[in-house]
């Protein structure tokens, strides 16, 4: 059935969406810096780690 | 004989369901042809015709079709019995809700979509729910928010937050909001704690608040109707996905225990003895035996104890009962001992689910989906007669026009029983008396047969309806 989703349902799930993708974003940064930062310290330190 | 269009089925132009000769069909319009072929095509039917999630039908030849718009009919599987979600219990509607979000789930690994999200379109069918609307699902236009948010959320989180959260008996908004309960109503009645429930907080009060934010502004850019590049190309599958399982979360996290109440403790409190109620049983079992019957309904059924004993003759009982924890304990039978046969309704005998909707026809009364075959009012006269005033002769009346015969249980005033109706009242029954009750049924039935019940004063009846029940 072709029903009215109305605006404001719409806009919730658009929110809701880039809120998600935001944290989804950080928590790739996030992934990446660590990544980053050890493999700047001396290998023997990270597999003691 | 021409195509008659079913009451509920004029909204969607899609397709629609109508009747020919008896038979049930589908037929899908020329503007929704790429959209059920891509549904078909994408094997989602399949799996979910055989999961037992969709209700299977048949392709029949186009000249069963009911205009000339159509490119494809269906007939689809028969529902024994349409109920709808006013008379349902807890537990049914929560199961509904699942099967709806598991269907959106898996529409979406397919790259499809559910158009809507109406309660309407699951029945319950072998004890489970099942949906029954084949032109709901269509491929999904990338980026684009699920339209049948609000829509789930007004059939089916708000008012399952409000049976768990307020008072179960809160599912009867849904008989006066055919088009669910409102948000912003949901929001208002709720209990302040629910603001603390990251679910309820978003898909309830945060929704009820943004639908009041952007009530002017129409769904598309500067509300001209467009979609705008957001709400365009906002929802990746991703988050589409997360929004079902953030729903599911929140409706798996609602419960309600059917508590101790007078009829759902009413097989374990009554005033029966084991030998009488034995004795009711075969009484019982007997009858139908004789009867041939494929439908039964039970009325004021408990629990289903005798609605068990009937489905030992016949295939489809439908349980009735005015009391949602009682219905809500027959449901949960029902699940767990996976029992097919035996579909558990709330019902109000003395306010019975009325004809609703546009010009009335779109949802059926429980009269209109009569007559049945066999009709059991177990200790239910009583207390139409004596607890609601209802004289014996409309009692039989209407009985008479929703079975076509009746096993009737008549309880004396020395019962104690109806002793205790009369307690506190005055007996302004001098009719009911076992001469009173006859009389008054003989009016509507062919009184067949009646049997004492062993072990007490009671006695039960086997009568036919009289042909000329249409007053």
């Amino acid at each position: 059935m072709y029903i009215d989703p109305t605006a404001g349902s719409l806009m919730l799930q658009v929110l809701a969406a880039a809120a998600l993708s935001a944290v989804a974003m950080f928590s790739r940064l996030r992934e990446v810096l660590k990544h980053f930062f050890r493999s700047l310290l001396p290998r023997r330190w990270a597999q003691k780690r | 004989m021409g195509a008659e269009a079913l009451g509920a089925s004029y909204r969607d132009p899609s397709g629609f369901v109508y009747t020919r000769d008896g038979a049930l069909y589908r037929q899908v319009n020329r503007v929704f042809e790429g959209h059920y072929k891509a549904f078909l095509d994408s094997g989602l039917y399949a799996e979910l015709v055989e999961g037992r999630l969709l209700v299977p039908h048949r392709e029949v030849s186009l000249d069963l079709a009911a205009s000339p718009e159509a490119v494809a009919v269906l007939e689809p599987e028969r529902v024994p019995f349409i109920s709808y979600p006013y008379e349902w219990s807890f537990g049914q509607l929560r199961d509904a809700a699942l099967l709806t979000l598991d269907l959106q789930e898996r529409a979406l690994a397919r790259g499809l979509t559910l158009r809507d999200a109406s309660a309407y379109n699951v029945q319950f069918v072998g004890g489970r729910p099942l949906f029954i609307d084949t032109l709901s699902f269509e491929p999904r236009e990338p980026g684009a928010p699920w339209a049948g948010y609000r829509q789930f959320c007004e059939h089916f989180l708000v008012p399952l937050v409000l049976m768990s959260r307020v008072d179960v008996r809160l599912s009867a908004l849904l008989r006066s909001h055919l088009e669910g309960i409102p948000l912003d109503l949901g929001s208002r009645l709720l209990p302040r704690g629910t603001w603390l429930r990251p679910g309820l907080l978003f898909h309830v009060h945060l929704h009820a608040m943004a639908q009041r934010r952007y009530a002017d502004r129409g769904s598309g850019a500067e509300g001209r109707g467009e979609p705008s590049a957001a709400t365009r190309r906002g929802v990746s599958p991703a988050a589409a996905t997360g929004l079902v399982r953030s729903l599911r979360g929140a409706v798996q996290s609602l419960d309600w225990t059917p508590a101790g109440t007078e009829w759902a403790d009413y097989t374990a409190d009554n005033n029966y003895s084991n030998a009488a109620a034995d004795s009711k049983r075969q009484a019982v079992i007997e009858f139908l035996r004789g009867l041939e019957a494929r439908t039964a309904w039970d009325l004021g059924a408990n629990t289903g104890e005798y609605s068990r004993a009937a489905r030992q003759v016949v295939p489809s009982v439908i349980a009735f009962d005015i009391d949602p924890a009682a219905v809500e304990r027959n449901y949960r039978r029902v699940k767990t001992e996976n029992e097919t046969g035996i579909l558990p309704l709330l019902l109000d005998l003395t306010n019975p689910s009325p004809a609703l909707g546009w010009a009335h026809r779109e949802r059926q009364s429980l009269e209109e989906r009569g007559p049945t075959d066999v009709l059991l009012a177990l200790a239910v006269v009583h207390h139409l007669a004596i607890g609601h005033n209802l004289p014996l002769e409309r009692v039989a009346g209407f009985l008479a026009r929703v079975g076509r015969s009746l096993i009737i249980e008549f309880v004396p005033k020395s019962d104690s029983q109806v002793r205790r109706l009369l307690r506190d009242r005055a007996d302004i029954f001098p009719d009911y008396t076992r001469e009173g009750f006859e009389a008054a049924f003989r009016g509507h039935f062919r009184i067949e047969r009646a049997v004492p019940v062993a072990e007490s004063e009671r006695t039960l009846y086997l009568m036919t309806a009289l042909p000329w029940q249409d007053t």
